[in-house]
């Protein structure tokens, strides 16, 4: 083995455990980093360490990851202590700010105030049970709902797409086209002709929450899948408990009581508690691998109650914000009130990064949410 | 690859440094040793960070430092092909067709569509100037998504296709800068043809380095007030952090007004300069002892 080898093969390898530590790096990148270092002094580790952060780090937030390695591969020097610490330290300030973490995952009583609705003169019996709080309903009364529930209409906003197509109202002149008439026409201009931009139906995710209490409200939500999808929008859905698995298949079935049974199958961890954080995470890495989820409407269900850490929950909400178009947040436990504070860790970190948040605890409040997702955007 | 990259062997990372200082542009080791990389390897270079870091400006100290032409893109939302890469002078097509005999119309075909009506947009003025340009290609991540895959394939191979008139292919590489302001992530697949860095704040003394070099005509202890109280706006929970750009931009007002020395009252007076959000300026305009002690 020739010098140049070794040292390629040394290169090579501390790709290889930035890859362990999860950062995504082809064998193109390796290429160039070991261009790179040819380019530059072998000997030198500060050319070697800058060589590295401009061909395999592509992301500011794997900066850190990359010193930690960097420090392990060339200095044979074990700081991952320290920064765990350091991340402990800081999640720990972070649960300082925390209201309650209540620590039952069944709702707690009293938190989902149950709307009291006066019985007076009302027209339908739909009006009585549109504000009527699903928890409090009997199992008729859900069943009326949801028959109202599959009467909604969602269609997701559109947003203009690159290319243009013909516009009968006056727009943009469409140039090209018109000097390709005049031609036929020996030159003579004959009349204007005007172009536009097309327009697509923006994609909608849905990631839900199917640990314990929010299966139920994750299930009503399912009704704007089917919804969206017979409006020809592009419709992912994702279960979430401690791992996120995505059920899009199952919206194949007919009823959104069989995609949910269905759903229930391909989910493997009903009862294990939530880790949102991780499971977001897991669909922002899919999502920055393919086109999913990208200027989508992203709707979560969710009550927030996180046995994850809080930090990788904000992180994963933050890379979520850049790459959806908006996001937003179904939560039970908001109930009606107008000002709306988060309560829980969970709901407090990803607060920043969510653009709206509903209560969907009742059909009135569902009908406000489907409203607002054909006008977001 | 050989002939594209060979100009810059002799380059070293201090030379470049050095040559960047003399136009008045202070990089550090990271930023110089990604940057010579870019040169070398001929490889895009993609710069992200806050805003008014000097990443435009960069690539505009390389123009000149090279005695290249900058040939920049500015991007925004709805960009398309016509704007970035070319067009045709459709009222110049029109007048040509409207002169023609109608003998000459069935034929006039490839004159009309040929390079004579056709106007050069910044990307096509690039690939044909090759080496000869630096292409600056702004604020990308304010460009659609669809207009970063049409990105990739112009950086990969540096050739056009118009159906019309067939493919123009760069004979040398120019250099590229692609900057970001990262309002939006931008897909893994373009940034996987750049090297990547991030230009985050300076440090406090270089900061004051980039100062005096921008602004020759002001005294050291102003730079360095300035720069310190500066430093202090960034510590603060603030919805718009200043950049190195508004640092300048604070430095060059005091100085119009003459001030020598930073005071709270001068500070009070320019804060516009410096502090761009309304709220932001109320709470700063409060907290102004702090951010000068």
């Amino acid at each position: 083995m020739s010098s140049a080898d070794q040292i390629d093969a040394l290169l090579v390898g501390f790709g290889h455990a930035l890859r362990e530590a999860g950062l995504s790096i082809g064998t193109d990148d390796l290429l160039t980093f070991c261009a790179g270092v040819a380019e530059l002094d072998v000997t030198d580790l500060m050319d070697v360490y800058w060589a590295g952060r401009a061909a395999l780090v592509r992301r500011r937030e794997y900066v850190p990851i990359y010193n930690e390695i960097f420090q392990r591969y060339f200095f044979d020097n074990d700081i991952s202590g320290a920064a765990e610490h350091q991340k402990k330290m800081k999640s720990s300030s972070n649960a300082g700010a925390t209201v309650e973490i209540p620590n039952t995952e069944e709702g707690l009583p009293g938190e989902i105030s149950p709307d009291e609705v006066k019985l007076g003169y009302v027209a339908s019996t739909s009006e009585i049970y549109r504000h009527k709080a699903f928890a409090d309903c009997t199992d008729q009364e859900l069943r009326q709902l949801r028959r109202l529930m599959a009467r909604m209409r969602v269609t997701p906003p559109k947003r203009r797409t690159h290319r243009m197509t013909r516009s009968r109202k006056p727009a943009t002149i469409d140039m090209r086209r018109m000097v390709r008439e005049s031609m036929r026409a020996l030159g003579e201009p004959r009349e204007l002709s005007f172009k536009k931009r097309k327009e697509k139906l923006r994609p909608l995710v849905l990631i839900l929450d199917v640990s314990g209490s929010m299966a139920d409200y994750s299930r009503n939500l399912l009704q704007f899948a089917y919804s969206a999808r017979r409006a020809n929008a592009k419709v992912d859905v994702f279960c979430f408990g401690t791992r996120l698995t995505r059920v899009t298949k199952s919206l194949d079935r007919r009823s959104p009581d069989d995609a949910m049974r269905l759903a229930g199958e391909s989910v493997l961890d009903w009862d294990g508690g939530t880790r949102i954080g991780d499971s977001l995470r897991q669909f922002t890495r899919e999502a920055r691998r393919s086109r999913l989820g990208r200027g989508a409407i992203v709707v979560i269900c969710s009550d927030g109650l996180d046995r994850g850490e809080p930090q990788e929950l904000a992180e994963a909400m933050e890379s979520l914000a850049r790459i959806a178009h908006r996001v937003l947040w179904v939560n039970p436990h908001r109930g009606d009130a107008i000002t709306y504070v988060p309560a829980t860790l969970g709901m407090i970190v990803a607060d920043p990064f969510i653009d709206e948040v509903h209560s969907g605890h009742n059909l009135a409040s569902l009908e406000r949410l489907a409203d607002r997702l054909t006008k977001v955007g | 690859m050989t002939s594209m990259t060979s100009s810059f062997a002799e380059v070293t990372v201090g030379s470049l440094t050095d040559d960047l200082r003399d136009e008045g542009y202070i990089s550090d080791r990271g930023l110089s040793t990604t940057l010579l990389l870019a040169l070398r390897l001929g490889k895009p270079l993609l710069l992200e960070g806050e805003v008014g870091v000097g990443k435009t400006e960069l690539a505009r100290t390389l123009a000149k430092m090279l005695g290249r032409d900058l040939i920049r893109l500015q991007c925004y939302e709805g960009i398309d092909m016509h704007h970035a890469l070319y067009e045709w002078d459709y009222a110049r097509q029109m007048l040509f067709v409207r002169s023609l005999s109608d003998a000459e119309v069935a034929t006039s075909d490839e004159d009309l569509f040929g390079p004579r009506f056709l106007v050069e947009r910044p990307l096509l003025q690039a690939v044909r100037a090759g080496d000869r340009c630096v292409l600056l290609i702004d604020e990308v991540d304010r460009a659609d998504d669809e207009f970063e895959a049409f990105l990739l394939e112009l950086l990969s191979d540096f050739q056009v296709t118009i159906p019309e008139v067939g493919t123009i292919a760069a004979e040398t590489r120019p250099i590229v800068i692609l900057t970001s302001n990262r309002t939006r992530e931008l897909h893994d697949a373009l940034k996987r043809r750049c090297l990547y860095t991030w230009i985050g704040f300076p440090e406090q003394d270089r900061e004051i380095d980039i100062v005096r070099s921008r602004l020759p005509q002001v005294g050291p202890i102003l730079a360095s007030q300035v720069v310190a109280a500066v430093n202090k706006l960034r510590a603060m929970e603030l919805e718009k952090l200043p950049g190195v750009a508004e640092t300048i931009d604070w430095t060059e007002s005091l100085d119009a007004l003459g001030v020598q020395s930073l005071t709270e009252e001068a500070a009070l007076d320019t804060l516009g300069a410096i502090v761009k959000d309304r709220d932001d300026l109320e709470y700063t305009a409060k907290s102004v002892r702090d951010v000068l002690s």
